[in-house]
């Protein structure tokens, strides 16, 4: 479902919803109507009752002063009298009026002060039947203009006889009220009708008395005058108004609609009350509208809110495709490069073992094409590590196995490995070291060559023929108890990274997307695995990069120091000069020949050497060692050692510094006069050894990794089933001095070890995947044996099952260690050792 | 979402532009006072219906909205309205005539009346047609014509037409016409109320023959002896005609008033002409639906002026009604608005058309049915300067001279005394 079906979709839900309470809430209206309708007829039926004993009253006040008045006939002036002086407070306004004249008096006066009053001009007196009936309750005059004072007003009138001379002549009696005064009490009793008017009507429609609502003087008149119709609908409409109780809507002046409840009064006289209110007003619908309002914008937040919410998962659905596809893309680049990098040395194995085949009789070809395939057998084997280490940072399981090492050594290594690079690329490359007092530490020394190799070998792959690489390694002192702070600080002018892909460097297989990166082999695993392998030392890698300009990584570990520290490195009292066009490397070294107890002098180019040397020679106290940098702008360390020979001395010793492989100057240095060659960066004990040694003093310190002693004389069961792979191991091994014994699978391995003597072996390699039983299930067998010695024997895996969940199934099985295939001979010395130490304790 | 925002926005400009198609009524009115003003006026007059006034509250309501409006119509108007401008029912506006103008009772009402020229009121008073505006000895204006009048003769055109005949033009051919309506059978081709009868044809007449003679109706305004002569020659017109007997004076005897009577008589249909005045016009419209025989068998009519003389009819125009403001109303600011917004070609005009009466602007906008009146010759009474007095006794004497009640010469000596 897209987008836009979706929005459709809301808005046909938000507006089916809106009818569905437009249409409750005009239901709603309607009934709510219909009772205010019946409320407002029943409230004018009432009133009707009310009015009707109202007039009534007023009627029967008139008619007890007629029926005085008839009792005993009066003269016009003593009846006004009597009425005037029986009349409470006297302020009654009542009018006696000749029935022929239609003239007579006031009991109240008029504002020019007479009494007199006429109706000749005013219609109400046509005709006197509606006054003699004696079956009507109440005669009331219809609403006119008061001839005594210009009032509205109406009249209640009985028929009385007054005296005239003899006899009698026939006279109304007119007791008047002004509307005004009517109209304050004759409302509507309910608030909800205030605004409602009132009418009263005679059976023709004439008002008796009128509303102002009310317009014309005749009710059916003002309905034609507004509404349309014709004779036959102002014939039903009489019918109506004048048949019964009931209710019309109909159009008043204003042109709004009101409603009219009719309802008869004074049956007797045929007239109707009206009660006419505004339709608006009977129809309380606000708070439906405040309820539509609020639904519909209630509705339209919601609807915005999903909008919303719907993009914004969108874009992270988007987003989340983009770094699946991305994530997928890389996987699949990164097998198409692992196919390609698996395939090309594997060709070069290959092809060179076919070629050193068919050349058994030429033995240096032979031994060219071993070592070629032995290049390509370790390139292939970085290629499988790299693999192998990345399950490692995927699954969590990555550790570590500190040991004591030199960080001379580390250094050495990566100024050798680095080497082919550098001098291919003709690089610039500079590798300093400063304040690096403490030489031996404790770490895993091969996950930390690891971290600084990877990211100088970016450095130099990346940067271009003829750039420039720099190292800066340093000690400080660490905030950690017992631990030194290195800081590794590679820096390149390579072609640098973008900010985008600067984000992402860290995720395994990103690779940057330029055509410049693309003609570079990588697994894109590199970063990844360093930036894991830094956090799991507890260090910090931080990178500065801009495209075009060149990287900086910046790696900052605190490292324990080692318990060993060369201390006892002392030379014999000596003078000597360090010669380098680097003022860090000066300072640096000066500082180690001090701490070796040999006094440092320093000079900044070959020429400023050449005259110290002179001037110790001429003063009878030469140098004892002269250490030359090879490079230096203007005379160069070889040129300087030349010169040194031919004008100085031929016999003080003279060492050339080199951070790079100088067997291509080696010749000619020699001949030049050189005694020896130290590379950078000029450690203590670089120094110390190679100062002793040019001096041909004994060096204290001895070569660990060649002596294999420790281990010599173990036994130990090797557990595998390929011919080929048992030789390979079994040979090494005796190359150490270890003995071994095969079992050809699992189950005679446990056999074995059923059967075996304590203390006959020291530890058992054990391949997996073995026939009749494998070597998870032969490790359990033999963990369940009952001897403790043979229980408890270590187990080392040895197998080409080399991914992580393969390594963690060896620990579960009850294995020692793994070790994975093709196998690296300092790895097994090494797990050989970490056991036999182990069982030391 | 954008087609989604433009629909919305479509919708809201739909909905603008709706709320905003209806204009105010008056546009040319601009409210002087605040318009949440709550107050109530009262209009009294002797209309017993007056419409075209309830749709000018209406329209003024739409610039004062808590304003209520009414109209009271007053029993025996021109005697009571002193009274009630005394009382405490009296009005804010009330209607005033011409004769107000030179009779002591009408002399108590205007004093009454606000000077409606006073400028701090800024009513328009130039919308007033020329000779239709009264001004008292202090210039001041206590009323405002809402309706002029004039007097003729309703006419059934489809009569005319089934008969073969013209509506006649001069006094000629009035005779030639009813001479033979009269032969076709019509009894009396020409009707009116009797007490009214053919003042429509011999008061024109009359006018005509003072209005360049000051000395003519100074001596008629005073009742001077032998002012009557000036009467002669009208009333003369009136034997002449009542000679020929084109009225039948039984006929006329039956219709009891001037107006509703008058009416519903001739939309019987076979009256070819009824004399009136344009009070009378102005029901018409009205009644035509009470009329069954009209409703049955419509028929087209017209209103013209009577030809009483050989160069035609007159267009005699007069003031019928006028507005003046009670200056003691208590709300008088507002009664004043009402007129400043009244007193407009515009409203005065709807008025007029509202209730076909004749405006009193300059500007005029005549119904249809007084086409013809507008190639007579005009004749403006205001301008005459002749009293109510002369004019009553006009009335009497051509009423009697018609009735056969007195003949030329004793209706003419008689002038000035006849009851």
């Amino acid at each position: 479902m897209n987008k836009k079906t979706i929005a459709v979709v809301n808005i046909v839900i938000m507006a089916l919803i809106l009818a569905f309470v437009g249409i409750y809430s005009h239901y709603r209206n309607e009934a709510v109507y219909r009772q205010q309708v019946e409320s407002f007829l029943s409230t004018t039926v009432t009133l009707e009752r009310v009015t009707e004993n109202y007039l009534e009253g007023e009627q029967g006040i008139c008619d007890v002063w007629a029926r005085y008045l008839n009792a005993v006939p009066m003269t016009m002036e003593d009846a006004v009298d009597f009425v005037r002086t029986s009349s409470k407070g006297g302020d009654v306004s009542a009018h006696l009026i000749d029935a022929e004249t239609l003239t007579g008096l006031s009991t109240q006066p008029s504002p020019g002060g007479g009494y007199d009053v006429s109706y000749k001009q005013i219609s109400l007196f046509g005709s006197l039947d509606w006054i003699a009936d004696g079956d009507a309750s109440v005669n009331i005059t219809r609403a006119y203009t008061n001839p005594v004072n210009g009032e509205q007003s109406l009249a209640f009138c009985s028929m009385i006889a007054l005296r005239d001379g003899g006899g009698t002549r026939p006279a109304i009696l007119m007791c008047v009220i002004p509307l005004a005064e009517l109209g304050k009490k004759w409302v509507l009793p309910q608030e909800d009708f205030e605004s409602a008017e009132l009418s009263m009507i005679d059976a023709e429609g004439n008002y008796i008395i009128k509303g102002r609502t009310f317009k014309n003087s005749n009710f059916i008149e003002f309905y034609k005058s507004y509404n349309k119709t014709d004779a036959a609908g102002l014939k039903t409409l009489s019918e109506t108004v004048t048949g019964g109780t009931g209710t019309f809507a109909m159009t008043d002046s204003r042109g709004d609609t009101v409603l009219v409840a009719h309802t008869p009064a004074l049956s007797t006289r045929g007239w109707t009350l009206l009660s006419c209110v505004s339709d608006a007003a009977l129809r309380g619908n606000t708070e439906n509208w405040l309820l539509i309002g609020t639904v519909s914008a209630g509705l339209t937040l919601l609807f915005i809110i999903d909008l919303l919410y719907m993009l914004r998962m969108n874009r992270q659905l988007q987003f989340m495709t983009r770094e699946a596809e991305s994530a997928n893309k890389a996987k699949t680049d990164f097998l198409s490069t692992m196919s390609h990098d698996i395939r090309t040395p594997m060709n070069a194995i290959i092809g060179l073992t076919t070629i050193a085949e068919k050349n058994l009789g030429d033995p240096a070809s032979v031994s060219d094409n071993l070592r070629k395939i032995s290049l390509a057998s370790n390139h292939l084997l970085t290629l499988i590590n790299d693999i192998l280490d990345i399950s490692k940072v995927e699954s969590g399981k990555l550790t570590l196995s500190p040991l004591t090492f030199s960080i001379v050594e580390t250094v050495e290594n990566l100024v050798n490995i680095s080497q082919p690079m550098v001098k291919e690329k003709n690089i610039d490359f500079n590798f300093r070291v400063s304040s690096m007092e403490t030489e031996y530490l404790y770490a895993d020394q091969l996950r930390l060559n690891q971290v600084y190799i990877n990211i100088l070998s970016n450095a130099l792959k990346y940067t271009e023929p003829g750039g420039q690489v720099s190292v800066d390694l340093r000690q400080e002192p660490s905030d950690r108890p017992g631990c030194v702070r290195v800081t590794y600080v590679v820096a390149d002018t390579g072609m640098g990274m973008s900010p985008e892909f600067m984000a992402r460097m860290y995720q395994p297989f990103s690779r940057q997307t330029d055509s410049r990166v693309n003609t570079i082999q990588g697994t894109g695993l590199g970063l990844a695995i360093t930036k894991q392998m830094v956090e799991l030392m507890g260090g910090v890698i931080d990178c500065q990069s801009e495209l075009g300009k060149g990287t900086t990584f910046t790696i900052t570990l605190d490292i324990p120091a080692a318990e060993r520290q060369p201390d006892d490195m002392r030379l014999e009292p000596m003078d000597v000069l360090l010669v380098d066009d680097d003022e860090v490397v000066l300072e640096t070294g000066a500082d180690a020949l001090t701490s070796l107890g040999a006094r440092a002098e320093t000079a900044g180019s070959g020429l400023e050497a050449i005259g110290m040397i002179r001037h110790r020679e001429e003063s009878g106290s030469a140098y004892s060692v002269v250490i030359l940098d090879w490079k230096m702008p203007g005379m160069d360390g070889v040129e300087t050692v030349r010169r040194i020979r031919a004008e100085i001395s031929r016999s003080v010793p003279i060492l050339l510094i080199s951070a790079y492989d100088w067997s291509d100057v080696e010749d000619e240095a020699r001949d030049a006069g050189a005694n020896g060659f130290i590379s950078k960066p000029l450690f203590r004990s670089t120094l110390y050894e190679k100062i002793n040694e040019l001096l041909g003093l004994e060096s204290g310190l001895k070569e660990q990794e060649d002596d294999y002693s420790d281990i010599a004389g173990m036994n130990i069961l090797i557990a595998e089933d390929n011919d080929i792979n048992w030789e390979i191991i079994h040979t090494i091994l005796e190359m150490f001095g270890i003995t071994t014994d095969r079992a050809a699978n699992g189950r005679i391995c446990v056999d074995m070890m059923a059967q075996a003597e304590r203390g006959q072996y020291d530890l058992i390699f054990m391949d997996v995947q073995m026939p009749e039983m494998n070597g998870l299930d032969a490790t359990r067998s033999i963990r369940a044996l009952e001897d403790p010695w043979a229980s408890s024997i270590p187990i080392i895996a040895m197998t080409a099952d080399a991914f992580s969940e393969n390594v963690a199934e060896c620990m579960n099985a009850g294995m020692n260690g793994h070790i994975a295939k093709p196998i690296d001979i300092k790895l097994v010395v090494k797990e050989i050792r970490r056991i036999k130490e182990g069982s030391k304790q | 979402m954008k087609r989604i925002a433009s629909i919305a926005l479509a919708a809201l400009l739909v909905l603008l532009t709706a709320c905003g198609a209806e204009a105010p009524a008056a546009q040319g009115f601009k409210p002087a006072l605040d318009t949440k003003t709550a107050c109530s006026l009262n209009v009294a007059g002797h209309y017993s219906n007056f419409e075209a006034l309830e749709e000018e509250f209406n329209r003024f309501a739409e610039h004062y909205p808590n304003v209520e409006l009414t109209y009271t119509y007053l029993d025996n108007y021109n005697k009571i309205i002193a009274t009630t401008l005394e009382s405490s029912d009296a009005p804010d506006i009330f209607f005033t005539y011409p004769w107000m103008a030179t009779s002591e009772d009408g002399a108590a009402v205007l004093a009454k009346a606000e000077d409606l020229a006073d400028e701090a009121l800024k009513i328009d008073l130039s919308c007033i047609r020329e000779g239709m505006l009264y001004e008292d000895a202090q210039g001041k204006v206590p009323m405002v014509p809402i309706y002029t009048t004039t007097y003729g003769m309703m006419v059934n055109e489809d009569l005319f037409k089934k008969e073969n005949l013209s509506i006649p033009t001069t006094y000629s051919e009035l005779l030639d016409v009813c001479e033979k309506l009269k032969s076709a059978g019509y009894p009396s081709p020409m009707m009116g109320y009797n007490s009214f009868l053919i003042y429509p044809m011999y008061f024109p007449y009359f006018c005509s023959q003072i209005k360049d003679d000051p000395d003519a109706v100074k001596a008629l305004n005073d009742m001077a002896p032998g002012a009557g002569e000036y009467a002669r020659g009208a009333l003369e017109l009136v034997d002449d005609f009542m000679s020929h007997g084109y009225i039948d004076l039984e006929m006329c005897n039956a219709l009891e008033n001037d107006y509703q009577d008058v009416i519903m008589r001739f939309f019987e249909g076979d009256v070819p002409m009824m004399l009136a005045s344009g009070n009378t016009v102005s029901g018409t419209e009205k009644r035509e639906s009470q009329s069954e025989a009209f409703t049955a068998n419509p028929f087209t009519y017209s209103f013209h002026p009577v030809p009483c003389s050989d160069e035609g009819g007159y267009f005699m125009n007069t003031v019928s009604m006028s507005f003046s403001v009670n200056s003691g109303s208590e709300n008088l600011d507002m009664a004043n608005e009402f007129m400043r917004f009244l007193v407009s070609t515009e409203e005065l005009n709807r008025m007029a058309q509202s209730k076909r009466m004749v405006t009193p602007c300059a500007d005029m906008s005549l119904d249809a049915i007084y086409a013809s009146f507008g190639d007579a010759k005009v004749l403006y009474t205001a301008s005459l300067g002749l009293a109510d007095a002369p004019d009553s006794q006009m009335r009497k004497a051509g009423r009697q001279v018609s009735n056969g009640l007195l003949t030329v010469d004793e209706a003419v000596a008689a002038f000035g005394t006849l009851e």
